[in-house]
């Protein structure tokens, strides 16, 4: 497969799922801003902001930290990468140049979304913000529902799951580290109501909560940071996803994945394998770094990637395999 | 009788269906019964059927406007064009015969240039042609092939005669939708297809992939294709991925290649991979930064050495140009006398070229009868229709033509034949052209059939789609 259009397929990906995820993060911070009144505005709002890391760009832009700021400057600020208009609309591009390569329904789609988004009026989503954020969710789910029932489930195929999975695995790490270090620093205990509510929204923002419930009765800290990052089954774990980012890449080089062909297989691998053998306590002892560290690696992978599958090379056939190729420049100070 | 042919005239026009009103000339007898059977409910129920199909495969324009995103149908009118087997004959004849001439021509100017010596063409006509190219003198392109694909157009005048308007041989557009008529007059009419002997141009994809594997460099035994398109925003993109899906090869963006040690490679995510054959649908000065037009963002640096050195393919070669060259068009004929000894089958449309002073001194004169066509220019562009235009227009095309008569030829104004088109609720004659597709590779290859243009304004001669034109589905029969 040509790599231009590997490579808009995962960003076309990448991008619909950072709408979605930074949808479903607005609704459920809506719904947990009104069970706890008591809470300043900026408390309830300046999460969000940490989570897409924006937070240089927000106070350019807006005076404080309240509903309907930051809901604008995530939903369609122009200036905001990734705001939720930018990122289907940078999604929206990528699917354009490679029409050929997707299903007519994906296209539209995706197009569909657009529309939806960019016609929206914010003084409305404001004062209702379910119903639209609803649709954004429910449009990207749609997208991979016609996704998986109308492509083939070839190489490009998996550069899309790819591309989802690995933009899940990292806001997922991000929620977590976000919400957790403002629960820890609220002083919020497990057991007091206020906190418990402020866990529900965590999972919630993951779509976890009933998933977390089926599993496990009590609501504790370390329980819910386990099933977040290495849960085996719930599919918006950092584990679960890594997994089928490295899935998806094994089927694109043919090579099992205990036997990496390239840089992002060799990163991906080890990331997981991190995971596998991970003792939970280590990782609370400080979250905030080993998320900081996870998201990192995360990122390690998309670069890698791209330097393995969408960058032009100049080796000519019959040299040595190009990552190695990549290493020996990279050590070459 | 209440049919959608009531009140149907010929406007004293060649009319391709009627020999004189109620009067369908034999090959057409038999679509013309079923065409009279219909109810307008019928026939609108049909084009909804075909319209939906058109919409379906995504053989749309993407309009890019304040909607963005809207894709509208390419109009497609359902009354085929049929074509008898003997006239199909004589066409593939004259076509076939035309374009070997042509081929030998681009040969001899890019080598011995025999034709100019002899004073067959003015030398400077050819050497002074914008489409010349001084960097192919003494390439030889693989298999001594230059036009692999040609798309020439066709009209009638009004005895039916057929004329060669011009040959496209730089890269002609259009034949995806010969394909997509068919599918879609199948759609509509499925039972007119039986016991028509209609012959099938669905082939024309592995036609096409064939002709370009036949033209690999040398020693290459399983040559990869691709078909390099400008991009996305391109107006015929939609063609490009058509062409390169139906033949299974890679639809490639300059971008996406690059040249190493003279040889082309695609950027796979399997690593680079060479490439052999290349049908580009790019234009000359674009190919290649390093070559042509340094600015060119469609192209890629050092292709055109690697094609100099025979290790990649073109299709069509550079430098095609020249032969389309409207002021070069006229001498077709005498190519064909001195390349082939032969008699050309197909005649041309009677032209004046500004660059020869009586002529000019005619077409001056004439300006209210004749079209002014720019000999560069094609799709409907730099173009005066001298009995339509105002005294201005003409009076400043007269200008143009004095300070640069090279660039200028005329050709009388043609009563083109007409067809059958449904408008406004029954059948109209409207103005009609055709474009078949040759292609040449290991020996030549025409499908039967072709694109037939139709100008779907009510008296209109102008049949391209930017300007109200649509197409229909053409028919030759086996026999």
């Amino acid at each position: 497969m040509l790599s231009r259009v590997a490579e808009s397929l995962f960003w076309m990906s990448r991008y619909l799922e950072r709408a979605e995820d930074v949808a479903r993060i607005i609704a459920v911070n809506f719904q947990a801003s009104l069970d706890a009144p008591g809470v300043s505005q900026e408390l309830a709002w300046e999460p969000l902001i940490a989570i897409t890391g924006d937070r240089v760009m927000f106070a350019g832009a807006y005076e404080r930290y309240d509903a309907a700021s930051v809901m604008a400057f995530l939903t369609r600020h122009p200036d905001n990468p990734n705001a939720i208009l930018s990122c289907v609309g940078r999604a929206r591009e990528n699917a354009r140049a490679v029409r050929e390569q997707i299903s007519r329904e994906m296209w539209e789609q995706i197009n569909r979304l657009y529309h939806i988004i960019s016609g929206a009026d914010m003084a409305a989503i404001t004062l209702n913000p379910y119903e639209f954020f609803d649709e954004i969710r429910n449009g990207s789910h749609l997208f991979q529902g016609v996704t998986d029932a109308t492509m083939a489930h070839g190489e490009g195929w998996e550069f899309i799951q790819a591309g989802k999975f690995l933009e899940r695995a990292d806001k997922t790490a991000r929620i977590l580290d976000v919400k957790y270090s403002a629960l820890a620093t609220n002083g919020g205990g497990e057991g007091k109501p206020l906190a418990s509510l402020q866990w529900i929204a965590l999972l919630k923002s993951c779509s976890a909560f009933e998933p977390y419930r089926r599993s496990h009765s009590q609501l504790q800290a370390w329980r819910v940071v386990d099933f977040l990052l290495l849960d085996r089954t719930f599919p918006r774990s950092v584990a679960f996803c890594l997994e089928q980012t490295r899935n998806s890449l094994s089927r694109i080089s043919g090579s099992p994945p205990e036997r990496p062909s390239n840089a992002a297989e060799r990163l991906l691998g080890r990331l997981c394998a991190e995971l596998t053998y991970l003792d939970i306590r280590e990782a609370l002892a400080d979250l905030h770094v080993y998320l900081d560290d996870m998201e990192r690696k995360i990122n390690g992978v998309g670069e890698a990637i791209v330097q393995s599958y969408f960058v032009a090379t100049l080796v000519p056939p019959g040299s040595p395999p190009r990552d190695r190729f990549y290493e020996a420049q990279q050590q070459q100070q | 009788m209440g049919d959608l042919f009531d009140g149907y005239t010929t406007g004293g026009f060649f009319d391709e269906m009627f020999e004189e009103p109620g009067q369908p000339r034999p090959h057409y007898r038999r679509l013309f019964e079923r065409l009279s059977e219909l109810s307008r409910d019928d026939y609108d129920q049909r084009i909804g059927a075909a319209d939906i199909s058109f919409l379906y495969q995504g053989i749309t324009f993407t309009v890019y406007s304040a909607h963005e995103g809207i894709e509208r149908i390419f109009p497609f009118d359902l009354v085929p064009r049929i074509i008898p087997h003997a006239e199909w004959q004589m066409l593939d004849r004259g076509l076939r015969q035309r374009v070997t001439a042509l081929n030998m021509f681009l040969q001899d100017v890019y080598h011995e240039q025999r034709i100019l010596h002899e004073g067959i063409i003015p030398a400077e006509l050819v050497l002074g042609a914008q489409g010349f190219c001084d960097l192919m003198v003494g390439v030889d392109p693989p298999s001594g092939v230059y036009i692999h694909i040609v798309g020439s157009d066709l009209v009638r005048d009004e005895r039916g005669r057929y004329l060669v308007l011009e040959d496209n041989g730089r890269s002609p557009s259009g034949v995806s939708y010969v394909l997509e008529n068919r599918a879609a007059m199948k759609r509509a009419f499925p039972r007119l297809f039986e016991r028509s002997g209609v012959l099938p141009v669905e082939h024309y994809p592995q036609a096409l992939l064939e002709t370009l594997r036949a033209v690999a460099p040398r020693g290459v035994d399983s040559p990869t294709v691709a078909l390099l398109t400008p991009g996305v925003f391109n107006s015929a993109y939609f063609e490009h991925s058509f062409l390169a899906r139906q033949m299974g090869v890679e639809l490639v963006e300059g971008r996406d290649l690059v040249a190493y040690e003279n040889r082309i490679y695609m950027r796979t995510t399997h690593g680079l991979q060479p490439v052999d054959v290349i049908y580009r649908r790019i234009d000359d000065a674009f190919l290649d930064p390093l070559a042509f037009r340094s600015e060119s963002m469609l192209g890629c640096a050092g292709l055109f050495n690697a094609y100099r050195a025979g290790r990649v393919t073109l299709a069509n070669a550079v430098g095609t140009g020249v032969a389309d060259d409207k002021a070069i068009y006229p001498f077709v004929p005498a190519m064909i006398r001195f390349y082939l000894s032969e008699e050309p089958i197909l005649d041309n449309v009677p032209t004046y070229r500004a660059d020869d002073p009586s002529a000019r001194a005619y077409i001056l004169e004439n300006l209210d009868k004749l079209v002014v066509k720019a000999v560069n220019e094609s799709g409907g562009y730099g173009m005066l229709v001298g009995p339509h235009a105002t005294v201005a227009e003409r009076a400043s095309f007269a200008e143009k033509i004095r300070a640069q008569p090279r660039n200028f030829i005329a050709q009388p104004t043609l009563a083109l034949s007409r067809h059958p088109t449904f408008a406004d609720g029954r059948f109209e004659g409207r103005h009609i052209d055709f474009r078949p597709y040759i292609l040449s590779g290991r020996g030549i290859t025409i499908v039967p059939g072709g694109l037939t243009r139709v100008a779907l304004r009510r008296g209109s001669l102008v049949v391209n789609s930017s300007q109200g034109g649509g197409s229909k589905d053409t028919w030759v029969l086996d026999e």
